[in-house]
């Protein structure tokens, strides 16, 4: 449905994305996951036609849209980063004048305003001043002034930033649900790990411009499927115990966390019991063990060899 | 297109430190200014209410004689004798005063009344005069000698101002003492002259004081009322475009453009709101003036009808201006030129236009600037119109206005990113 290939885009000779191919199919939930800086907005600018690309295309159904973007602007609905709306006016007044710059108007106009505001879980406040809104209800008015024209794909820029577990959560379920049961393809940018794990089918990792890794979820994670992750929680940090973890040949790297250490190591190594004796020769306190199953995280880590938000 | 005004208007209307900016400042400032300068512009002075007491000790029948009894004691030849007898008879210094106390001009600010020494004396005391003015005796006596025989004396008068030091009162010590050296000094063109030039003398032209305006004077109300509204209506080009950056900066003009909503659609959204806001504002100001401070009279239909089409012609060039910087601020993404122009050029432009005091006096330079920015423009056609100059009058400053705002439109049309594409 919705193809790049080899998309580059350089500023003043730098180069921030460089041969970035992706494609999207219909009522496919994409993520491009990545660290900020990696190149993420620049990617969806150019492929809803807000930035031209220095090379490479946009591909539409087959067809290149870079110098004919209206045809792209019709099916496109998005999510930009910021709140793009007016905070002097009422979340009525907004997407009355989102609605009406699409071509929307009279009762056409009415009913679908009243049917994003219902998806979004807003009627109640639609005539308030956008203002008065919290952060979570501001990032809700503005995913529905994506859909009011009904687009067919909706790109989304990190569209949860800076607000609440609550309306973050609410927001992840609203998308679920607009792509599996509206149909409507879902290419969502973030930084947030357990987002694209809990939205998207595919995923493609990208750092410094380009794209590392794509796949599936469990074909991302088959990448470490001959490790497992021991979270130690710890009262303190021990750096000598530390530099003694990564001396045993089981141990694949030692990652510093707020609450201890989180080990990648040979999976089935069973190394818990020398971990212990090591801990009680430092005079160590654990507090928890837990041994998981390779997130992500752990892959992002493991193809980078650094944490999504470092 | 309507729908692109509104938006914009809603959001400057709801925002309440723009209103407070665009409206209520200079409508304060108005009020301030016309009251704290009231009295230094021409218009002004019918404002201005001196209570004079007359007191003429002199007899100018006897001093008249004084002088021609004089004259006949003195050689000359028959001719010239008579010549002079007859200049004396006919120059009465006295009257000549008197008449120049009635001048049409001058009987708008001073009101003279006739009155014994005693009453003067005791009405001065009692605050109810500003000044006393006496024809001490002799006066005619000494006033014929030092205009026709040119004497080192001088024709005095005494005025007597009140102990309260009304600055009414001073200006009316002035004129008198213009008067007299005007007085004073024909007598030194009859010497040089002849008698005959003496006799021609008129003494309504008194050195200037109470300048003889040929139009309607403006008075600092009216004045300031122009001043400030001319250059607060400058504000609504750099707010508007303050707004269009915000647009910009978090992405409002991306969701527009992808739309598939015409650029120029936007900016000529942006030049009308400039129009109509500016002109709004600026005809909330005149009629809030007009009510509250009574600055203009409500009555003339011909006076309204020219205020309104004068503000339509300046509301067009700022609409071009709010063009012009919201080009800027899109095309290169900053907000650095409304700010600018905002937090600097506005108060240059108010400087160099004349809207904090007349630029009468002030380099050459400064008056040329003025004369090409949209506020200084208007201010001249403004004035002109108040002092009740005919439409052919104004013609070149609203040429200019209309000359401008082309030049500000094609120029934010240039600048204007032309592609679809927002950023290259």
């Amino acid at each position: 449905m919705l193809e790049t290939e080899e998309l580059s885009k350089a500023f003043k000779g730098k180069t921030v994305v460089e041969g970035v191919s992706l494609y999207l199919e219909k009522g496919e939930s994409v993520g491009l996951l990545g660290p900020n800086g990696a190149g993420k907005s620049t990617t969806i600018s150019m492929i809803s036609s807000l930035m031209k690309p220095t090379s490479g295309e946009v591909l539409l159904h087959g067809e290149n849209v870079i110098k004919n973007p209206g045809k792209i602007r019709k099916v496109l609905g998005v999510v930009p980063q910021d709140i793009a709306l007016y905070q002097e006016l009422t979340a009525y007044e907004n997407l009355k004048f989102f609605g009406r710059i699409y071509g929307l108007k009279g009762q056409m106009l009415t009913e679908k305003i009243k049917e994003v505001f219902s998806l979004v879980g807003l009627t109640d406040r639609q005539g308030d001043i956008l203002n008065t809104f919290s952060g979570g209800m501001k990032r809700r008015v503005n995913i529905a002034a994506a859909l009011l024209h009904d687009p067919e794909i909706l790109i989304m820029d990190e569209p949860t930033v800076g607000i609440d577990p609550q309306s973050r959560s609410y927001i992840l379920d609203m998308i679920r649900e607009l792509n599996l049961q509206k149909g409507i393809t879902v290419l969502y940018t973030s930084h947030y790990m357990e987002e694209v794990e809990r939205l998207c089918d595919r995923v493609y990792i990208m750092d410094h411009g380009k794209i590392i890794s794509s796949g599936t979820k469990e074909e991302l994670k088959s990448i470490l499927s001959g490790e497992e992750t021991i979270l130690m929680e710890l009262d303190r940090a021990y750096p000598e115990m530390e530099k003694e973890f990564q001396q045993l040949d089981s141990i694949r790297q030692v990652i510093e966390t707020e609450k201890g250490l989180k080990l990648i190591s040979v999976k089935g190594s069973r190394l818990l019991s020398s971990l212990f004796q090591i801990a009680d020769r430092h005079e160590a306190q654990v507090t928890n063990v837990n041994i998981q199953e390779p997130s992500l995280e752990d892959v992002f880590l493991h193809l980078t060899g650094r944490k999504l938000r470092d | 297109m309507r729908l692109f005004i509104w938006k914009d208007l809603i959001v400057i209307l709801r925002d309440r430190s723009e209103i407070m900016v665009l409206l209520l400042m200079p409508f304060i400032l108005i009020g301030i200014l016309g009251f704290a300068l009231g009295g230094i512009l021409g218009g002004d002075s019918s404002e201005i209410d001196v209570q004079v007491a007359l007191v003429a000790e002199d007899n100018t029948e006897e001093g008249t004689a004084q002088f021609l009894q004089e004259l006949e004691e003195i050689e000359l030849p028959d001719e010239l004798h008579e010549e002079i007898a007859e200049t004396a008879r006919t120059l009465n210094p006295a009257k000549l005063l008197k008449e120049f106390l009635e001048n049409e001009d001058l009987k708008e600010i001073v009101t003279v009344e006739e009155m014994k020494a005693s009453e003067a004396s005791r009405m001065l005391e009692a605050g109810e005069l500003d000044a006393v003015l006496t024809l001490p005796e002799g006066f005619t006596y000494t006033s014929l000698q030092a205009m026709i025989w040119n004497e080192e004396i001088s024709a005095d008068v005494i005025v007597t101002l009140s102990e309260n030091g009304s600055l009414y009162a001073n200006i009316f010590a002035d004129l008198i003492e213009g008067f007299v050296e005007v007085l004073n000094l024909e007598s030194a063109i009859a010497s040089a002259a002849g008698p005959e030039a003496a006799r021609e003398g008129e003494p309504a032209e008194t050195g200037g004081v109470i300048p003889i305006a040929q139009n309607e004077p403006v008075n600092s109300m009216q004045y300031y009322s122009i001043g400030m509204a001319v250059m607060f209506v400058l504000y609504v080009a750099g707010t508007i475009a303050s707004k269009a950056y915000v647009e910009k900066h978090e992405q409002v003009y991306n969701r527009i453009i992808l739309s598939g909503t015409h650029p120029a659609k936007y900016l000529s959204g942006k030049w009308m709101t400039g129009t109509l806001f500016s002109f709004l504002q600026m005809g909330i100001l005149f009629t809030l003036s007009a009510f509250i401070f009574r600055t203009f009279s409500l009555d003339s239909i011909n006076f309204w009808t020219g205020m309104v089409f004068i503000t339509f012609v300046l509301a067009l060039c700022i609409g071009s201006l709010t063009s012009l910087l919201t080009s800027i601020s899109i095309r290169f993404e900053s907000d650095a030129v409304s700010s600018i122009f905002s937090g600097g050029v506005v108060t240059l432009f108010a400087f160099a236009g004349g809207s904090f005091f007349p630029l009468a006096g002030m380099p050459q330079v400064i008056v040329e600037a003025g004369n090409w920015t949209p506020n200084g423009i208007a201010m001249t056609a403004y004035l002109l119109w108040l002092q009740g100059f005919e439409w052919t009058v104004l013609l070149p400053s609203l040429n200019r206005l209309l000359l401008l705002s082309a030049v500000l439109l094609a120029a934010s049309v240039i600048i204007f990113p032309r592609r679809r594409s927002v950023t290259s």
